[in-house]
């Protein structure tokens, strides 16, 4: 309980160094909204119309006051206004979060759904042609990186079979949901493909382990059937290194996928932060980055939590 | 050493070890410029040409030999991912020992930088540092390595906490050894294999993260060739001419490949309790 | 509860496939239930709905669907009828008369008067706007309206070119009410031929149409646009029938759209000009003969067909046909290798020079093509450039303080030369400080031509604008490529024009 108390005490430190961070790095960069807005034309502008613009947009004051103004806008929950949406920066990411969610969540289904029986299978026929198989699959997999797979998936199904998920509007999961997921799956599976790859590998390496443990060696010598072995005394244990690399996979997904949201033009938190930083709206690469910053935190804390639920031996405590 | 010998012994040490080491030799020749033609030049009567005989990878829109463009990628991305990875190594074993030896404030102070570090998604801290410094080289790689600094810092930090807490390191101390001694010579010796198996790994990612950065324009300057170069500007063509994007995309494939098989070989062979497990 | 959870993964394996496979069917069946609704694509959304305020391309092809200007420019440049039904220089040419169109009506509903059309200009003029577009307008005294139907712009000089400023969409009109209101930008209200009815920016807009406009039906009852950002993404899109019109940039996809025998692209050539940017207060580029060496070294032909795969025509300062001279008659527009040596030496370079040359990724996509045939071109008469591709946004930065050797830039075009560069090449240019460069006849050349209302007078006072500055090189013209647009066979009635407007979309049809 301690441990969990201390562990949430630090959030909010580490948040303000993410927010002071982002706002001077956002800052250093040159241009800003209103090159942004104006392109070169924005050099047709008198230095009253520049001014003008810059209070409009809040950049007229030096970073600190803009930082102040910033944080104290936090205290009252309030991230801000996005100078592209016009709206409130929480509104936009919350629009845009059940995107990156449902698309993470489908990504780890697939690495599991993938991943674990590939590496129990491979496991259980330790050194065979199959487990040689396997393994070469899964190390190819962790070895290609997303764009080339996102890249190659769109060129085969479009120019090839004629068929592709719809592209554009994008429809969420409670409105359509078998458009919905039409649209998810090819991106999950360019998400999964490497994820299950990993999965597969810690999966097989700790079955491997487990197997090799006296308890199980017991329960076969007491008659337990090689299958029984397998599925009720070992699969269980060989279990918790896959959820501690899921989770911590799962956190960063859950902070976008910029590149493969790009190619696949779905409108996630990855494009969100992409193209605000394109587009200089400072408030919402500020929001975007703390609220994936926060989510990845709370991720590996309750990886953490599970990892000590999953097995009794460890305490929480000093790492 | 025993080291080669015991990579050669192990089946995925072996392969990985000739993947890594045919990459190094490409890269080498890539870097000094010994490649089939000059990669820069422009042979603009043969633009987009298929593979043959002459151009053996074909040519790029410029008329540009792909494999010796292939070639100058590699030592490119390598360049990058070498650097990188050991201004991360570097920087994180002195961070991670400073946080283990002092302890308390310096521990926290340490940990709390690096948790603001590892709590930005990486790609996206990669490309705010590239956008604040610009494009280049030189950017790309202390991107990268401020990316992996803090897990660096994690896996020096962890086993030089448990290592402190032994008892060869009191004796030492009880012997009067100097703290920066028995740093050097118990700790990081006790470092090296879980140091030589992440730093393995960490080129694996780092070239990735090269080439996603050149992917969307932020990482190597043109006319010079990234692996992720090569492959973003063959987007576009790759129905024209698929070459530009099969030779680079594989070559980037295999050589994460060759990286992983080594770490994993490296893995085994520093912790032989877990060599039948991951092999 | 792990090996319940373990049984369920295991049962679910080999249901994934199957399920792919069904929805991959279903959604490949093109979403046509609505047929009178045209799905159209870009790749980069608009940036705003202020139309005083947006300057970015797919800004203005959005506002000219919603908003208009007083006049129009057409297919061939000609200035034609918006809201305004007439229009009448006085004698001296300092006074510009519009007739209304009686019909012309907001989307709210009200009727557009000449008093929206006084508050719009006041509103441009104003400086707390910050329209970049004021620039045009600084010859406006004071602006009169004698009835709902007339308006008077008394101008402080002879202005001819004013009237093609007043064609664009930065100088739309919008309700006085709105600009009271100050929700000009919140609130998308104009009298075009379509209704904004959703934004979300990066991802969509949905357009209806607007069933009191005064320009008649629209062909469709609505444009939905997606914002597809990977243009690849977009071919892939069109030819599985998801999106009936989209427009393209990059000229290696635009290429492959003719491949496919159900979709067809229309290319016009535009005003835009690809050019390489000297900075003459930069050394050596100070030297006259220095720049004209790199205009004599550069095959401008040879970066057309390479980095645009010969897609456009090599071009002089002037891209407005009906007035641009033919480019062979200009200065070094035949690559002369040894005559850029020579004048190399003649200035004291004969050993040659390094240079930075600066480019925005991805701005225009042939940006970096280009910027890499030329440095392998002037690598023959030993200038060694350096290319540095900076995100779009850096590169503005960096372009508009005239921190560079070298620009690769691909500027926009206007109907008149005069507007389209006085920025540039008067001594009052805005743009002084990016361009760095102007002599007396530029400057007198640019204001002959702004009080000239003969057409073939101005014609001939803007062919030896265009002569002298090809000879005095500040920037090295290359060419100007073309707008695409890709769409499914089925749809009628789209008019490319160079402007790039879409504004024909008001007339498409959809046939079954």
């Amino acid at each position: 309980m301690t441990y969990l108390l201390r562990r949430l005490a630090v959030f909010p430190l580490v948040l303000i160094g993410v927010s002071i961070v982002v706002f001077v790095a956002i800052r250093m960069v040159p241009g800003d909204a209103i090159t942004a807005m104006l392109g070169t034309e924005a050099g047709l502008l008198t230095p009253a119309q520049r001014e003008a613009l810059a209070a409009y947009f809040g950049i007229d004051q030096p970073w600190f006051v803009q930082y102040g103004r910033w944080l104290l806008g936090l205290l009252h929950g309030n991230l801000g206004i996005s100078s592209t949406y016009g709206k409130p920066v929480l509104d936009v990411i919350i629009e845009r979060f059940p995107l990156t969610l449902e698309l993470a969540l489908l990504s780890m289904i697939i690495a599991l759904a993938v991943g674990v029986p590939a590496g129990v299978f491979a496991a259980t026929h330790n050194e065979k042609l199959s487990d040689l198989g396997v393994r070469v699959a899964a190390m190819i997999g962790q070895s290609t990186p997303n764009f080339v797979l996102a890249l190659l998936i769109i060129y085969t199904l479009s120019a090839g079979f004629g068929v592709l998920p719809a592209m554009g509007e994008f429809s969420p999961l409670w409105q359509d949901p078998l458009r919905n997921l039409s649209q998810l799956i090819l991106p999950a599976i360019t998400l999964g493909f490497a994820f299950a790859a990993s999965v597969t590998r810690v999966s097989r390496s700790a079955m491997l382990d487990v197997l090799s443990d006296d308890y199980v060696r017991t329960a076969r010598s007491k008659g337990v059937s090689a299958r029984g072995v397998i599925w009720r005394h070992a699969l269980p244990n060989a279990l918790i290194p896959v959820v501690t690399l899921s989770g911590i996979e799962f956190g960063y997904l859950l902070g976008g996928a910029v590149i493969v949201e790009q190619i696949y033009a779905l409108p996630g938190l990855g494009r969100l932060v992409l193209d605000a930083i394109l587009q200089r709206d400072y408030a919402l690469v500020q929001g975007c980055v703390l609220f994936i910053a926060f989510n990845f935190m709370i991720v590996n804390l309750l990886v953490d939590l599970a990892y000590v639920a999953l097995d009794p031996r460890i305490r929480l405590g000093e790492q | 050493m025993r080291m080669p010998r015991a990579i050669f012994a192990h089946p995925s040490g072996r392969i990985g070890g000739f993947i890594v080491g045919l990459y190094l030799l490409l890269a080498v020749l890539g870097l000094l410029g010994l490649t089939p033609h000059d990669p820069l030049m422009q042979y603009r009567i043969d633009r987009l040409h298929a593979p043959d005989s002459t151009y053996w990878m074909g040519t790029d829109l410029f008329g540009r030999d792909v494999a010796s463009r292939l070639m100058m990628g590699i030592g490119q991305s390598f360049t990058v991912a070498f650097f990188s990875v050991a201004f991360a190594a570097l920087a994180g074993t002195v961070l991670g020992l400073a946080a283990a030896w002092f302890g308390r404030r310096w521990d926290g102070i340490v940990m709390r930088v690096m948790d603001v570090l590892l709590a930005f998604p990486a790609i996206l801290l990669a490309l705010l540092i590239v956008a604040v410094a610009g494009p280049g080289t030189w950017t790309s790689i202390v991107a990268i390595a401020i990316v992996y600094t803090p897990i660096f810092t994690r896996v020096v930090r962890g086993p030089a906490l448990s290592l402190k807490a032994r008892e060869f390191v009191d004796a030492a101390r009880t012997f009067g050894s100097s703290s920066s001694y028995i740093l050097t010579r118990h700790l990081l010796l006790n470092l090296v294999a879980p140091l030589t198996v992440q730093i393995t790994l960490a080129l694996a990612w780092a070239l990735l993260t090269e080439a996603g950065l050149s992917f969307l324009g932020l990482g190597t300057q043109p006319p010079a060739a990234s692996l992720g170069l090569m492959l973003s500007d063959s987007r576009n063509l790759m129905e024209t001419a698929p070459w530009l994007m099969i030779f680079p995309g594989l070559a980037i494939m295999i050589s994460i490949l060759g990286f992983n098989l080594l770490g994993d070989a490296l893995r085994d062979i520093f912790d032989p309790r877990m060599r039948r497990a991951i092999a | 509860m792990v090996q319940h959870l373990t049984r369920k993964l295991l049962s679910g394996m080999a249901l994934p496939g199957i399920a792919l496979a069904v929805m991959l069917g279903t959604a490949a069946v093109p979403i046509q239930a609505n047929a009178a609704t045209l799905h159209m694509a870009w790749s980069q959304d608009a940036t705003g709905l202020d139309p005083h305020k947006q300057t970015a391309f797919s800004s203005l092809r959005l506002l000219e669907l919603i908003y208009e200007p007083l006049v129009r420019v057409d297919a061939n440049l000609r200035i034609v009828p918006a809201i305004a039904d007439s229009w009448q220089f006085s004698a001296d040419g300092k006074e510009l008369t519009f007739k209304l169109n009686p019909k012309a009506k907001f989307q709210n509903g009200a009727a557009v008067t000449s008093a929206d059309v006084k508050a719009s200009f006041e509103r441009i003029l104003d400086e707390k706007t910050g329209a970049a577009a004021r620039a045009n307008f600084l010859s406006i005294a004071s602006i009169d309206t004698p009835d709902p139907a007339t308006v008077v712009f008394h101008l402080s000089q002879p202005d001819v070119p004013i009237l093609t400023a007043m064609s664009d969409v930065n100088a739309a009109i919008v309700p006085a009410g709105e600009i009271a209101a100050g929700s000009v930008g919140t609130k998308a209200i104009g009298s075009g031929p379509f209704k904004l009815d959703k934004w979300d920016p990066n991802a969509k807009e949905v357009l209806s149409a607007n069933k009191d406009w005064a320009g008649g039906a629209t062909g469709v009852d609505g444009i939905e646009i997606s914002v597809l950002p990977d243009e690849t993404a977009i071919l892939a899109a069109m030819r599985t029938k998801q999106i009936d019109f989209a427009l393209l940039n990059d000229p290696l996809v635009a290429t492959l759209v003719p491949k496919d025998a159900s979709l067809q692209l229309n290319r016009v050539p535009v005003l835009a000009y690809h050019v390489l940017q000297l900075n003459p207060s930069r050394k050596p580029m100070t030297e006259l003969k220095v720049r004209q060496a790199i205009s004599c070294a550069i095959d401008r032909q040879d970066v057309l067909d390479t980095a645009s795969l010969g897609e456009g025509k090599v071009t002089g300062p002037l891209t407005i046909p009906s007035l641009a001279t033919d480019p062979s008659q200009l200065f070094c527009y035949k690559r002369d290798v040894e005559k850029a040596k020579q004048l190399m030496s003649e200035a004291g370079y004969a050993d040659g020079f390094s240079a930075t040359v600066i480019g925005a990724t991805g701005e225009p996509p042939t940006a970096a093509a280009e910027a890499q045939v030329i440095q392998s071109q002037l690598a023959e008469i030993g200038v060694k450039l350096d290319i540095k591709m900076m995100e779009l946004n850096v590169y503005v930065d960096a372009w508009l303080k005239g921190d560079f050797d070298m620009a690769i830039a691909l500027n926009g075009g206007r109907a008149d030369p005069y507007t389209m560069y006085n920025r540039y090449w008067t001594k009052a240019g805005n743009l002084q400080k990016v361009a760095n460069y102007i002599d007396d006849t530029l400057d007198s050349q640019m204001q002959q031509g702004r009080a000239e209302t003969d057409p073939a007078k101005r014609k001939a006072i803007f062919a030896e604008f265009e002569k002298h500055l090809a000879e005095v090189s500040p920037w090295i013209w290359l060419y100007t490529s073309y707008s695409y647009t890709a769409q499914q066979k089925n749809i009628a009635g789209f008019v490319p024009t160079p402007t790039g407007t879409l504004f024909s979309l008001s007339k498409v049809t959809i046939q079954q």
